[in-house]
């Protein structure tokens, strides 16, 4: 504000009219600008004509996120157990040959799962699997490769689903399911969760030593 | 979809003097702990659900869209393997019928693959030619109701016609509660005690999914029944087709048609839990 109001005293000689046009459009702005004034920081340029300079800004209304370290090994979430009137964690499986298909039933099963209120404690995807289908040649006894179809798996983990609400929650998935598409619901084990990483053989290896 | 309020008892079913018969005879009050207090007039119907073999057809919109989209698809994709070798062929073949053809200027395959791209695709196509897909829509099936075939794009519901007292109706297959056992173990036996069915189903879940109460007509009220629960299953079909018996009373209805044959207070309790999606 303060060079607006250095160059109007400046030139308050020469243009006296069109100045005091000029000064209650920028007396209003101060009122409008204020607030913004007061969070920047010393290093950000303002732009002090606009009334609605930093209109957008919504990255300082973020709460803080501590910064992720890369060494952080993935921690399993808890795996909760069943109660009585509720199941534990559990594991829908939807898989099929066509990619498309699979992804969009598993995204309707999320979005249900978000307007029912169950909720979802994670979705995944599964490396996919090949299979190939070999066919006897006519003329011979070989068998030559005659396709390969890849299985694809998602899964969306739901953290704990009432029992009185299953009913309906399966009898809606079962009758949206598409064809050429499997599903399976299956509790969620530690097994499971292991499994999704890779093998290290050096590491187990190493490991093996060190404990002879 | 869960019925969270009683229903105020609405209408009246037919008469049913057998069923305040046997309720004089066989009530008594349950002992056994964690079990609710159920009187014998107690019925279990389970409402077993034939689901959806197709999907539904698409309707113009829904048609329209899908061109568009896979145009769109189309157009931004990229080629594929495939498509690439049948334009090097293409290639190959314009050039070797060119006049100023030099088969040392190619690169040295060793021996010439034999199967050309094009070829490949003549093969897949005969395949094709030779596959028949059934039919998504047999008019014929369709009209026969006690076909659990027809209708393959729609769910359906198990109508079996059972004597209520004194007039056979259309009902969700049901037997009486007896003491001793959980009502999704009555809906079972209600299932198993079928004439000449043998249905597989698997039942989803314990939970009951619908309620219907109503009061038996005032001649017959003695003071141990006044009427009856009527607390409903759901159950799905497995797979399997079990054999058609021509004589069974068995319906297979889509929800559409399920107003023809329950009565009117009947219906308005079942069809708020039986999805029609």
């Amino acid at each position: 504000m303060n060079p607006v109001f250095r160059k109007v005293q400046a030139s308050v000689a020469q243009q006296a009219l069109l100045l005091n046009k000029a000064l209650t459009p920028c007396r209003a702005a101060p009122s409008i600008q204020h607030p913004v004034w007061c969070t920047h920081s010393v290093n950000e340029r303002q732009y002090k004509g606009m009334p609605t300079h930093g209109i957008g800004r919504w990255k300082y209304l973020l709460p803080k996120q501590a910064p992720r370290k890369k060494k952080d090994k993935h921690q399993m979430k808890r795996i909760m157990s069943a109660t009585d009137t509720a199941y534990g964690t559990l594991n829908v499986n939807v898989s099929g040959y066509d990619m498309t298909v699979v992804e969009h039933y598993s995204q309707y099963i999320h979005n249900f799962c978000n307007r029912l209120g169950i909720k979802v404690a994670d979705s995944y995807a599964l490396p996919r699997k090949s299979t190939e289908v070999m066919l006897m040649q006519e003329q011979g006894t070989k068998t030559y490769v005659d396709a390969v179809l890849k299985t694809h798996h998602r899964v969306v983990q739901l953290s704990t689903l009432n029992a009185a609400l299953c009913p309906v929650f399966m009898d809606v998935l079962l009758k949206n399911q598409p064809e050429g598409v499997q599903l399976s619901v299956t509790e969620h084990t530690e097994a499971d969760f292991q499994a999704r990483f890779k093998a290290r053989p050096e590491l187990e290896g190493l490991i093996a030593q060190m404990n002879q | 979809m869960q019925q969270k309020k009683m229903a105020a008892p609405c209408g009246r079913m037919a008469s049913r003097p057998l069923l305040q018969f046997l309720s004089r005879f066989s009530r008594s009050p349950v002992g056994n702990t964690g079990f609710r207090q159920f009187s014998s007039a107690t019925v279990c119907p389970v409402c077993l659900q034939r689901l959806p073999v197709i999907s539904a057809d698409c309707s113009p919109i829904e048609q329209q869209f899908k061109q568009m989209l896979h145009q769109i698809e189309l157009e931004k994709s990229v080629l594929s393997d495939h498509e690439l070798r049948l334009l090097e062929d293409a290639e190959k073949m314009s050039r070797k019928q060119a006049d100023d053809y030099d088969s040392d200027e190619e690169d040295s395959h060793g021996d010439k693959e034999i199967m050309m791209a094009q070829d490949l695709e003549d093969i897949w196509e005969q395949k094709m030619k030779n596959f028949q897909p059934a039919l998504r829509v047999r008019a014929d099936v369709d009209k026969d109701l006690t076909s659990a075939e027809r209708c393959l794009a729609d769910s359906l519901v198990l109508l079996a016609e059972q004597e209520v007292g004194d007039e056979k109706l259309w009902l969700l297959p049901q037997t009486r509660w007896q003491e001793g056992e959980t009502l999704r173990q009555t809906a079972e036996r209600a299932l198993t005690s079928l004439p000449a069915a043998g249905f597989k189903a698997t039942f989803l879940g314990n939970a009951p999914c619908g309620v219907y109460k109503y009061k038996l007509p005032k001649a017959i009220r003695t003071e141990n029944s006044i009427g009856t629960k009527v607390f409903f299953f759901k159950a799905i079909l497995a797979d399997g087709a079990p054999p058609k018996t021509k004589k069974a009373p068995f319906l297979w209805v889509k929800k559409s048609e399920l107003q023809k044959y329950l009565k009117p207070a009947y219906m308005m309790k079942v069809e708020r839990f039986i999805l029609d999606l």
